[in-house]
């Protein structure tokens, strides 16, 4: 059913080749290879400190990989340089990767001076130039579908944490995006409010979304990946299914840290 | 506009002498000085509002001069007291104006324009010119306030408002990149917004230190409110039309509620502008749900 490497014909929406990734001296992604095709649902999973945050993070360019190449719906990043430093020299690539990939974050991260709507609209209209009338109809309706359209007109704070990841999903659902990138969408609720989080991103699965989930929830990357890749000290150490990941782990390493996080077998 | 009956002061008694005494020529001179103060408020507060700004913006330039320009700005004026500032100010720009028409208007003059500790300019180059009327020089006066006013209070509200820049969380402006907004989007959607929450208590709080440093333009020489407060409470003998004792300690009263009360009610304005910028929306008073933390477990 996976089809990871990318060589079954199917159609890859992003492909990170090579990455390397230092801070100063620090090397956290040591030449790490993955390749999200359409409809699938990639689980990057590791002990804090292996890298598969800042590898999610290189996807959408929102950290930027010393070596390596990003290629988006077959385009290669261009490079330039500034300051010595190597970045993205194409404004419009850049952005046109960034709405097309749109991001869910740990700590939901919802602009906290716009209300519930505002912020799922925001982008749609500003960087979209989506009509706003219709970009507010969308928005009430990906609202809805996450449970929360009588939340529309609140403020982020003044609801709970596994509303606000829910409205944040609403708001990553209306660039209408090619993959969607998960860092860590569950670490920051307690386990009730992570339920009804977990059950949207199974929903969105199960629609064939792309997507790309940075996790600690061993549960969640089981039930809804289909390739599970195992990250340790910045190089990948095993990745497959998650049955051969999950049931027929091969490496120490990835045994000793199913043991560890009470989720082995 | 004065009263019928106040025709002969002498004669008056009470309250109708009172009522007549309140509306001398002097005292309207009075009153109308309240308007100086308020003008002054009107044009220095937009002024240090807009220096604010390009101060602070210049010290997050990536333009190492235009920076270097900004933090000297701000720490400079910040290390020196009002008080001298506003002294120096004025006569240095005084000075400087009046040198530039000397070499300007008499360029014919070759005596050195600073002669010892005189400053000696040609007729011409005075600011403003000896035959200008009273109201020209109290005009030039207060122009010169209003921009000593602004430079100092301008790099107060730039220190102000670029901590408020950089108090807006990282993440708030990481999440509208990540969404594909450019900078001056991520500036303009977001950035700017979520400052004012910030820079609101900094800036009211000098709004409040700008109103009370009013007074200073009768250190400027300024004919202000408290120059009339001094003029008019002063112990008047019989050789005046309304003689009256020292009634300074009124005079300055009424300033003191005077100001009491525009404190007050910017104290309220500005509680009322707090609340509508507020960034975590239950903790404003329009709400009555308990507060909760913006972005929980950071």
């Amino acid at each position: 059913m996976n089809s990871n490497t990318g060589s079954t014909g199917s159609v890859p929406v992003i492909e990170l080749r090579n990455i390397h990734k230092k801070y100063d001296d620090l090397e956290v992604l040591k030449g790490i290879d993955l390749v999200a095709n359409k409809g699938d649902v990639i689980a990057l999973i590791g002990s804090s400190g292996s890298g598969k945050s800042t590898l999610l993070r290189c996807a959408n360019l929102l950290e930027i990989p010393q070596q390596g190449d990003i290629i988006f719906q077959g385009q290669a990043v261009t490079w330039g340089k500034k300051k010595g430093q190597r970045t993205p020299s194409d404004k419009n690539q850049l952005q046109q990767m960034r709405t097309n990939l749109s991001m869910v974050f740990q700590q939901f991260n919802l602009w906290a001076h716009m209300t519930v709507l505002q912020n799922v609209v925001e982008a749609p209209i500003t960087v979209l130039k989506q009509n706003p009338a219709e970009a507010n109809n969308r928005g009430r309706e990906l609202l809805d579908k996450v449970g929360i359209g009588d939340k529309c007109d609140q403020f982020p704070s003044q609801l709970s944490g596994g509303q606000q990841q829910r409205a944040a999903i609403a708001r990553a659902l209306a660039m209408n995006p090619a993959a969607m990138l998960f860092d860590e969408p569950t670490s920051a609720l307690d386990p009730e409010l992570e339920a009804e989080v977990v059950r949207v991103i199974q929903a969105l699965a199960l629609e064939g979304r792309t997507m790309i989930i940075v996790t600690h929830d061993m549960k969640l990357a089981y039930d809804v990946a289909n390739h599970v890749i195992f990250l340790h000290d910045g190089v990948i150490v095993e990745q497959g299914t998650p049955d051969e990941v999950f049931k027929n782990t091969r490496s120490p390493r990835l045994q000793q840290f199913l043991a560890a996080t009470g989720q082995e077998g | 506009m004065s009263l019928q009956y106040c025709a002969d002061p002498s004669l008056l008694h009470g309250w109708q002498w009172l009522s007549c005494y309140l509306l001398t020529p002097k005292h309207q001179l009075f009153y109308t000085s309240f308007l100086v103060v308020f003008a002054l408020l009107a044009i220095t507060a937009p002024v240090v509002l807009l220096l604010g700004f390009a101060g602070a913006m210049a010290k997050r330039s990536s333009f190492l001069p235009l920076r270097w320009f900004g933090s000297i700005y701000t720490s400079m004026v910040r290390g020196v007291p009002d008080v001298i500032f506003f002294l120096f100010v004025p006569i240095a720009l005084d000075q400087l104006v009046e040198y530039a028409r000397h070499k300007i208007k008499c360029p014919d003059i070759t005596a050195p324009v600073y002669q010892g500790s005189d400053f000696i300019v040609c007729a011409a180059a005075k600011m403003p010119t000896s035959n200008a009327d009273a109201w020209v020089h109290q005009l030039w006066g207060f122009s010169l306030a209003v921009i000593a006013f602004s430079i100092v209070f301008g790099a107060f509200a730039a220190n102000t408002i670029h901590g408020a820049l950089q108090a807006v969380p990282h993440n708030q402006l990481e999440t509208a990149r990540a969404y594909g907004m450019s900078d001056s989007q991520v500036f303009r959607r977001v950035h700017l917004p979520q400052m004012w929450t910030y820079a609101l208590p900094g800036l009211s709080n000098l709004w409040m230190i700008l109103v009370k440093a009013t007074p200073l333009l009768f250190l400027l020489g300024v004919e202000d409110i408290v120059y009339w407060a001094r003029e008019l409470g002063g112990a008047k003998t019989s050789y005046f039309e309304y003689p009256h004792p020292d009634w300074r300690l009124w005079y300055f009263l009424a300033l003191l509620v005077f100001y009491l009360l525009l404190t007050w009610l910017s104290g309220k304005f500005f509680a009322r502008l707090t609340d509508k910028f507020s960034v975590d929306k239950s903790r404003s008073k329009a709400n009555s749900i308990k507060p909760t933390l913006i972005g929980i477990g950071r």
